[in-house]
Formats: structure tokens, C-alpha cells, sequence
């Protein structure tokens, strides 16, 4: 009982620090309840369509004419110039009025009447993937489905007929199915993966300048209460945990259902589902977040030494850079942080629709370094009350 | 005084502070060879290999299995065996493969008999570089297994090789990446990944530099050791930080291009222009923010929060035009964003000054954003009637 009311006690103490503490409510408020719908709102539009793209049609065929209509009416790439030389389409290129160039050379239609392998280019602007990807995938499919086309006439006029020549050049037939984005929406891979890290991030920077105050106004975040005699370290950690839990408890449900829905996103897993991910991390999350803030000394400190932790961070989830192509050391780093399992597992869950039996490995991982950061957690508020109780002691043996 | 002197006292002094505390080092040198050492090395050759796809194979013929093997032989793919299709669903719903390929029963019986059966392929979009390259894997090879079955054909009804060809494949492609030729992801993440964790960088250290006067009531000897001129006293901060940035940001330069051998189609000159100014207008930007807001942390949220964003907002993963409008107009307040311009326009397409000057100009038109705020801010430094914490 007096253990419940000693840790109720801490809770009641961290509460008002956090409630009095504007800069600290200021990075809950705004960055917890802002950030998401800005990332959200930057990212709505996902998808880049019509790409500006030059041609430069010397092969002047009803082929080469017919596949630059055809080009045209796809989702990704819009004939914006008709060049008469490769000269005036780089031109365009080089300003940056088109971003990629589509060339049918000469011989592009005699090659086809001679049934030879006629060849077209394209170039393509690097300076977004999302460029390239439009112009090589708007040319790809009209190319594809022209080969088809060619094909069934040729073999026709061979002397299959409709059915055989259909068989000939359809062999295989194929599904591509791509059921979690089914446009390689960019919105859509990158929301889901970074709403996690925000919570997490958001915490870390609230508790660390909380930290810091406390610090600078040479008190401390771990005192324990005097009647203990220098036990009770579970009741302070458990105690303060429970502030920051329920607090991200709350931002944590907005930010993974209340904005993606808010924002008509996927939300294919269900409520439950989410919400034990969503306790399981935020525990996490807490424990992690004091074990780090130890180090903060100040109440700025947080900002310049860790806040380009953030985007690395979401380089480490392997939302895009796939895991399994992580050199071995930043895959071992990736486990520093509750970040990398809870993001995994709120793709899964909430954008891929799976359950919990699948994203079990990812719960089982967060659950390991929940009891690390606890155990890291107790440790660090007992080296700090040692410190502070012996810290003449330490003084002394120091100067000497 | 003069104002020369005064600078220099004001440099001193910095320095001093410097020496005493090791955050300034450790947040700008530190953090930046961080940041570079991932940014170079965690993409490692650039372009991903061996992303697990999963096979479920029902037919086991020698066809499927000849199919898996070329699959796995590709240095994209590394094939996956499942025994049915729902654990293999699941992995991909876990995430633990990019793409699950079903061969159906009697593949092999009906291509022998021409009757066309049907491939399924199921890729997980939402882990994009891995999903988007078993596709295009899974694509390539089942194009090549329909190409090898019928150029069987062909070649039992007599046509000679040379037909072939132009019978299997009658349109062809060949592609040109301008400005990045070998496709490697990690030239383009860390091409701008990295000066834009220098801009990050910049941000919070000047702000946190600026604020600290205040925070430590150190302001008004700030203004004491200058006889009371603002201006020499941020010119003294920002001509020491500046050299500072710059040389980071310099070295990190030469790393990226010369050492990386990262493309680069214009002079090396001009990213190292591109840089200083990323740097002073960045610097700009923070005194804007902290005259603005007097108070070291809320400045410093500020300032993280402005920074944060800007990677995004830079539109070199998603591209400008495509965000909302009214975020298009945002873009243009950050220095980063005109440092992509140049870098598109003198590193991919190496075009000459005349094309990009107006880039240079609107980073040097953030210089003159400080202005604005002085008086502000040298009251706050004299009066420090603004709250400290």
C-alpha cells in the first residue's frame, strides 16, 4: 500500500512540474498534436502524375506516333514538347521545362517493317527518383503493350491464327497484385512509417528538457522520498514513467487513429490490435526516454545533441532501405531504439491489416528492450541519488 | 573602438565560451561526422541486393523449379520457399518479404500445352525500395520465362535466330539516367541528406549560441565588451561561426564529390558557393527566429521544429509541385531548398551561373532578414526583461 501511495505521490509531483512547464507543454502540444497533420498534409498528395516529357520523334512512323499518343494518355507522363532535334528536347531538359526526353530514332519504324528489334531511348532527370520513376514506367507499360500488339500481328502473319496466336505470345499470364499501396503512393509508405517516431521523438525531447530544468535548478529527477532510506528506486521510475505514460497514451491514440483517419488513410488493422502495440511501445518508449535523458544536463542540450537522431531514426525503421540490406552495424544500432520495432509493426498492423500473431517478432523485440530500459532506468536513478547523497564524498576523492 | 576591434574582441570572447563548454564543439563537429559517416555508409554499395522474395511453389516441376533458380540467380532477388500460400501471406504482411510469387498447379503441363497459366504476384508497397525492386525483378523474369518458351516454339516451327529476336522482343528501350547513371540510391540520399543536416545543425547551434546570452543573463556584457553596438557583436558570432559551418560543411563537400566520387557534372567550385551561402543564409534564418523570439527554448522548439521540416519541404524526395499549393510558397523559405536548385542545375546538368543566379540572390536575400530584428534583439540582450528558462 505505502509503495502504491509513495509512487502516487511521485506521479503527483512530476505532473505539476510537466503542467507548470510551459516549454515543455509546448513541445507536447504542438509538436505531438501539430507535427502529424503537417507531415500529413505536406505528403496528401502522393502520387506526382503527368511529368512534363519532351519528344523527339525522327522515326515520324504511325508507330512511333501511335506510342507517343499512347504515352500521353498515361497516368505518368504528359508530352508537354514535340522537338524537331535531340538539340532543342535537351535544351528544355537542361532548363528544366521537361524532365525527361523520349527519343525514337530514324530507323525506328523501318526496324519494325523488317521485324528487327527496334529500339527507342529515354532520358530521364535524376534529380527526383519520383521523375525518373514517371518516365520509365509511363514508357515501359505503353512499350509492353505495344510489344504484345506487334507480336500477335506478326505471328498472324505467319499464318496462327487469333486463338494459336494468342497462346504463342501470352504464354504466361500474370497478376501483379500490390495490395497496401496499390500506386506506390509515397504518402502512403512514409505516413505510416514516421507517426511512431513521432511519438517517440516528441517524448524524448519533452522529458529531456524537463530533465534539464531540473537539473539546472540543481534539483534532481530522481529524488526519492526521505522515509525510504534509499530504496524505493521501481517506485520513482514507475511512478514518473506513469506521467509521461498517460500523457503519450492520449497523443499516441490521436496520432495513430485519430489523424490517419482524419486524413483518409489506410486503417486496415483494428482498434485493439493497435492500441496493445500502442501501450506496449509507449511503455517502451518511457523507459528508453529516461534511461537517455540522464545524460542531458541542461535543458537545451536535447536540441543540439540529439535532434538529428530524428531522421535517422526513420532511415532505421527500413521503411525504405530494406532491412535485410542493412550493413551489419547500423542493423545492431537500429535495436537502440523503440522506433525501429514499433514503426515495423504499425506498418503492418495499421497500413499492411495484419494481426498480432503476425507482428509477434516486432512485439517480442519491444518487449526485451522494455525490460533493458527498465533495469537502465532503476540503475540510473539509483547512480543519480548515489552521486548526489556522497557527492562530498566524490568531490574529495576527485580533488585528491 | 573601432568596429574592427570590436569584433575581434567579440571573437575572443566566443571563443573562450568555446573552450569552457564542449557542447558547441560536440553539437556542430561531432554531430556532422556523425551524420556523414550514416548517411555514407548505412545505403552501403548504393543499390539494395538479395531483398527476400517469398515462392510458393504448387507445381514442382522442373520448369518452376528452373524459374525459382534464375530468380534467386538475379542479384536483386533472393527466393524464399513456402510451403502454402498463407504463411507466406503473412511474412509479407510482416514485412519479412518484399513479394510473394505463387506458381500454380500444372504450370508446367499447361505451357507445355499452351494453355496459358496464370502467375500471381503480390508485392508489399509500403516498404518501397524493396517492393518496387521485386516487382521490377519479378517482372523481368517472367517476362524472360514466357520469352524462353516461346523462342522453344519458334524454334520448332523452323524460324532462324535472327527472326527470333525481332519476334520475341520487337520494341526495345534503353534507358539514360541523367545525373545519376549508376542508380545508386545512397549518391542521391546523401547528395542532400547531408547539407541538410548542416542547415539542421546551423539552426539550432547559432540560436542556442544567441540564446544562451539571454538564458545566462550574459547579454548586456555581450553589448558591454562592444560599447553597446548590436552590430558588432553578431557580426563578431557570425563571422567565427561561419568559418566554422563553412569548413564543416567544405570538407563534407570535397567527402561527398571528391572522395565519394559522388556525379557531380558541374565544378566542385560551385557547391562549395552553394555551401557557404547555405550556411549564411541559414545563420539569417536563425537570428531571425531567435530576435524574434527572445527566449532561448521556445526559440530553439522554434528552431527544430522550422529545421526538421525543411528536409521534407526541400522537395528532393517528393518534388515541390506535387505538395499542396499553399505549401509550395513555404518551400521557398528555406535556404536548403534553394541549395537543391543549385545542385540540380550545376551538379546534374552542369549549366552555367546565368542559369542559377537567381538561386544566389534569394540566398543572400536571407542576409538581410537579421535586420529586421535588431533593435529587438539588442533590447533583449540589454533590458534581458524577457523569461529565462
Amino acid at each position: 500500500m505505502k509503495g502504491i501511495r509513495d509512487a502516487l505521490d511521485i506521479f503527483n509531483l512530476e505532473l505539476r512540474n510537466i503542467l507548470h512547464d510551459g516549454g515543455v507543454m509546448i513541445i507536447f502540444i504542438a509538436a505531438g498534436f501539430l507535427y502529424p497533420i503537417l507531415y500529413n498534409y505536406v505528403y496528401k498528395n502522393g502520387i506526382l502524375e503527368d511529368s512534363p516529357v519532351a519528344v523527339v520523334d525522327n522515326a515520324d512512323c504511325s508507330d512511333s506516333r501511335r506510342m507517343i499518343r499512347e504515352m500521353d494518355a498515361t497516368r505518368e507522363i504528359d508530352i508537354a514538347y514535340e522537338c524537331v532535334s535531340m538539340e532543342e528536347a535537351k535544351e528544355l531538359l537542361r532548363t528544366r521545362k521537361v524532365n525527361g526526353i523520349i527519343y525514337f530514332p530514324g530507323d525506328f519504324g523501318q526496324r519494325l517493317a523488317y521485324r528487327e528489334t527496334a529500339t527507342f531511348s529515354i532520358y530521364a532527370d535524376m534529380s527526383s527518383f519520383l521523375y525518373y520513376k514517371n518516365v520509365l514506367m509511363g514508357s515501359n507499360f505503353v512499350m509492353l503493350h505495344e510489344v504484345n500488339n506487334i507480336k500477335l500481328e506478326r505471328f498472324r502473319a505467319d499464318g496462327l491464327t487469333d486463338a494459336q496466336a494468342d497462346q504463342s505470345v501470352n504464354t504466361v499470364l500474370y497478376d501483379d497484385i500490390n495490395p497496401y499501396n496499390r500506386a506506390f503512393s509515397y504518402s502512403i509508405f512514409l505516413i505510416s512509417a514516421i507517426l511512431m517516431l513521432i511519438v517517440q521523438q516528441v517524448m524524448f525531447y519533452g522529458m529531456s528538457m524537463s530533465v534539464g530544468t531540473m537539473r539546472e535548478e540543481n534539483r534532481s529527477f530522481a529524488t526519492l522520498p526521505d522515509h525510504l532510506k534509499g530504496r524505493g528506486v521501481g517506485r520513482v521510475v514507475l511512478g514518473r514513467g506513469a506521467v509521461y505514460w498517460l500523457i503519450f497514451m492520449i497523443i499516441g491514440i490521436y496520432v495513430t487513429c485519430i489523424v490517419p483517419a482524419m486524413f483518409h488513410f489506410p486503417q486496415r488493422g483494428s482498434f485493439q490490435d493497435i492500441l496493445v502495440l500502442l501501450a506496449l511501445f509507449v511503455t517502451v518508449c518511457v523507459f528508453f526516454c529516461m534511461s537517455w535523458s540522464t545524460l542531458v544536463t541542461r535543458r537545451e542540450s536535447a536540441f543540439i545533441l540529439f535532434l538529428f537522431m530524428s531522421p535517422v531514426c526513420v532511415f532505421l525503421t527500413g521503411f525504405s532501405w530494406p532491412t535485410t540490406a542493412f550493413p551489419e552495424f547500423w542493423k545492431y544500432f537500429s535495436y537502440i531504439f523503440p522506433s525501429t520495432f514499433g514503426c515495423q509493426a504499425f506498418i503492418n498492423l495499421n497500413t499492411a491489416g495484419a494481426n498480432l500473431e503476425i507482428v509477434a517478432p516486432q512485439l517480442r523485440a519491444l518487449c526485451l528492450q522494455g525490460a533493458v530500459y527498465f533495469v537502465l532506468a532503476c540503475v540510473s536513478v539509483y547512480v543519480e541519488n548515489f552521486v548526489i547523497k556522497h557527492r562530498g564524498e566524490i568531490k574529495e576523492r576527485l580533488g585528491r | 573602438m573601432t568596429f574592427i576591434q570590436k569584433i575581434r574582441t567579440v571573437i575572443r570572447r566566443e571563443l573562450r565560451i568555446w573552450a569552457r563548454r564542449p557542447i558547441y564543439i560536440i553539437g556542430t563537429v561531432a554531430v556532422m561526422a556523425f551524420c556523414t559517416v550514416f548517411y555514407l555508409t548505412f545505403l552501403g554499395q548504393g543499390v539494395p541486393s538479395d531483398v527476400p522474395i517469398a515462392v510458393v511453389d504448387l507445381d514442382r516441376s522442373s520448369t518452376s523449379r528452373n524459374f525459382c533458380q534464375q530468380l534467386d540467380a538475379t542479384q536483386l532477388g533472393k527466393v524464399v520457399y513456402y510451403d502454402d500460400f498463407s504463411s507466406a501471406r503473412a511474412d509479407l504482411q510482416g514485412g519479412r518479404v518484399t513479394s510473394v510469387c505463387l506458381i500454380p498447379e500444372g504450370f508446367n503441363r499447361d505451357i507445355q500445352a499452351q494453355r496459358q497459366p496464370h502467375f500471381s504476384f503480390y508485392i508489399n508497397g509500403l516498404y518501397f525500395l524493396g517492393g518496387s525492386l521485386a516487382w521490377k525483378d519479378l517482372l523481368t523474369m517472367i517476362n524472360l520465362t514466357s520469352g524462353a518458351v516461346q523462342r522453344e516454339v519458334l524454334r520448332m516451327k523452323g524460324v532462324n535466330e535472327s527472326e527470333i529476336m525481332g519476334l520475341l522482343r520487337p520494341v526495345d528501350v534503353d534507358v539514360h539516367q541523367i545525373g545519376n547513371a549508376t542508380m545508386n540510391y545512397g549518391a542521391y540520399l546523401a547528395n542532400m541528406m547531408i547539407p541538410g543536416m548542416l542547415q539542421m545543425v546551423v539552426v539550432i547551434v547559432f540560436i542556442y549560441s544567441l540564446g544562451t546570452e539571454l538564458k545566462y543573463g550574459t547579454g548586456r556584457h555581450l553589448l558591454q565588451v562592444t560599447e553597446g553596438d548590436i552590430y558588432s557583436a553578431l557580426m563578431g558570432k557570425t563571422i567565427l561561426y561561419t568559418i566554422l559551418f563553412t569548413a564543416i560543411g567544405w570538407s563534407l563537400e570535397v567527402i561527398l564529390y571528391k572522395w565519394m566520387h559522388f556525379p557531380l557534372e558541374g565544378s566542385l567550385l560551385n557547391m562549395l558557393l552553394a555551401c557557404l551561402l547555405l550556411v549564411v543564409a541559414s545563420e539569417s534564418v536563425a537570428v531571425l527566429i531567435i530576435g524574434c523570439v527572445p527566449v532561448c527554448r521556445f526559440a530553439l522548439s522554434i528552431g527544430a521544429l522550422y529545421s526538421v521540416l525543411g528536409l521534407s519541404l526541400t522537395g528532393f524526395t517528393l518534388p515541390v509541385e506535387v505538395m499542396p499549393s499553399a505549401l509550395q510558397g513555404l518551400t521557398m523559405m528555406y535556404p536548403l531548398r534553394y541549395y537543391y536548385e543549385i545542385y540540380v542545375q550545376t551538379g546534374i546538368f552542369g549549366n552555367p551561373f546565368g542559369d542559377w543566379y537567381l538561386y544566389v540572390l534569394a540566398m543572400l536575400l536571407f542576409c538581410f532578414l537579421p535586420f529586421f530584428v535588431m533593435r529587438r534583439l539588442k533590447n533583449a540582450y540589454w533590458n534581458l526583461d524577457y523569461e529565462r528558462n
